[in-house]
């Protein structure tokens, strides 16, 4: 188990004040879960916290993470990852599931 | 939404939702609270943000309800301590409120990492179901995915008024595979799907009557199903206990020494075993009805 917490720069979030959380994925075999919470405040940096089951990976986790906060606007936001051994393009499109559940109007 | 997904293929909060009023349901502990298991990270496993369960109310049909549906995917489904914890007080506090509760079951049971706590946590949730029914609170069990319900899971649903099942549905106390481990593959052989749900599946169990409906493998008709059910319960009393126990003894004389799952399908009234066996949940209802006759 590996676990790590870290803020990224990304543009503020744009969200109906309504939705405080969106969830994407599920803790099974080579998948996760991702949770985006809003924070009390607007601001220009996502936080990021970890945990994963497969150790030794904390660039990669970094890379994708500073990747997803560069191209979409998720300043003002939490995001906590519960990881089991997901690859990074299945970790990608898990923030972006939990960005859309979050910034859209209607589920 | 849907019918564009079949049920068992669906998450366990599309569920929720697919089966309640649209916009009804209200989460409670839901995964901001965090409220994860400290076994799990005790062990180095990762953690889920609602223990595997997903629990809150709603309205279906626009009658109030309390709804449970465990995420198959995580452990297995499997009852830990927090998991247990949340089902337990949803059935308390259906018994308080008066509002019926349905549980969405997906799983084998008891989580092993967690022992005596995950027994318990079962455990107490019977109690509450069993408090339910005593003052006439509709308890129903919906099991619609290959997981199934086992274990502990299987018991506690049959300690409900109903169960709702597909036939992809299957319920049991011991799995396939422990069965064969006691018994032998000569035995019982898991590896033979045809043979595994024939005893176990969704079909097999509305025709000894411990399913109480057997419907489409989609959120509509489950929905229907639930709704037909929610307004009758009754209490578990030693008589009607005993009386159960007198069928069950009769089935086991009966069929106990069958060793083809197909007697157990002609000894209920089913006449052309491959027609049933190819037929939807409704048309197979229709099947065994007519067999009683």
């Amino acid at each position: 188990m590996e676990k790590f917490t870290k803020a990224f720069p990304s543009k503020p979030l744009r969200v109906p004040k309504d939705r405080r959380w969106a969830l994407a994925g599920v803790v099974g075999s080579g998948n996760l879960e991702v949770m985006f919470e809003r924070a009390a405040r607007a601001s220009d940096t996502m936080e990021c916290h970890v945990e994963t089951s497969i150790p030794g990976f904390r660039d990669s986790w970094l890379a994708a993470l500073a990747d997803f906060a560069h191209h979409y606007p998720v300043g003002g936001t939490r995001v906590t990852i519960h990881d089991q051994g997901a690859a990074p393009v299945l970790v990608n499109l898990r923030l972006r599931q939990a960005y859309d559940h979050l910034v859209k109007t209607k589920t | 939404m849907s019918q564009l997904h079949l049920f068992h293929e669906q998450t366990a909060r599309q569920r929720v939702a697919a089966v309640t009023d649209v916009g009804s349901f209200a989460e409670l502990l839901p995964p901001p609270e965090r409220l994860t298991s400290p076994y799990l990270a005790q062990l180095g496993i990762p953690v889920s943000f609602d223990d595997g369960v997903v629990i809150g109310r709603a309205k279906i049909d626009g009658k109030k309800v309390y709804i449970a549906a465990q995420v198959g995917q995580f452990v297995g489904g499997a009852v830990g301590e927090i998991h247990g914890a949340k089902l337990t007080g949803l059935f308390k506090a259906a018994a308080r409120d008066g509002v019926p509760c349905v549980v969405i079951i997906e799983s084998g049971g008891v989580r092993l990492h967690e022992g005596s706590a995950g027994e318990i946590a079962i455990a107490e949730t019977m109690r509450a179901i069993f408090e339910c029914r005593a003052r006439k609170v509709p308890t129903i069990a919906v099991i619609a995915s290959d997981i199934g319900a086992y274990g502990g899971m299987g018991i506690l649903s049959t300690c409900c008024d109903f169960r709702v099942m597909t036939e992809h549905g299957r319920l049991g106390i011991s799995g396939p595979i422990v069965i064969e481990k006691w018994m032998g593959k000569k035995a019982y052989d898991s590896s033979n799907r045809a043979l595994v749900w024939k005893t176990s599946g969704g079909k097999t169990k509305y025709l000894l009557g411990d399913a109480d409906a057997l419907v489409h493998d989609a959120a509509d008709a489950v929905r229907e199903a639930i709704g037909k059910l929610l307004t009758k319960s009754s209490p578990v009393t030693l008589k009607n206990a005993k009386a159960r126990q007198k069928e069950l003894e009769k089935r086991l004389k009966r069929f106990g020494r069958t060793a083809d799952p197909d007697d157990v399908w002609k000894g209920m009234g089913v006449r052309d075993i491959e027609r049933a066996s190819l037929a939807s949940g409704p048309e197979f209802v229709a099947l065994a009805k007519a067999g009683r006759k």
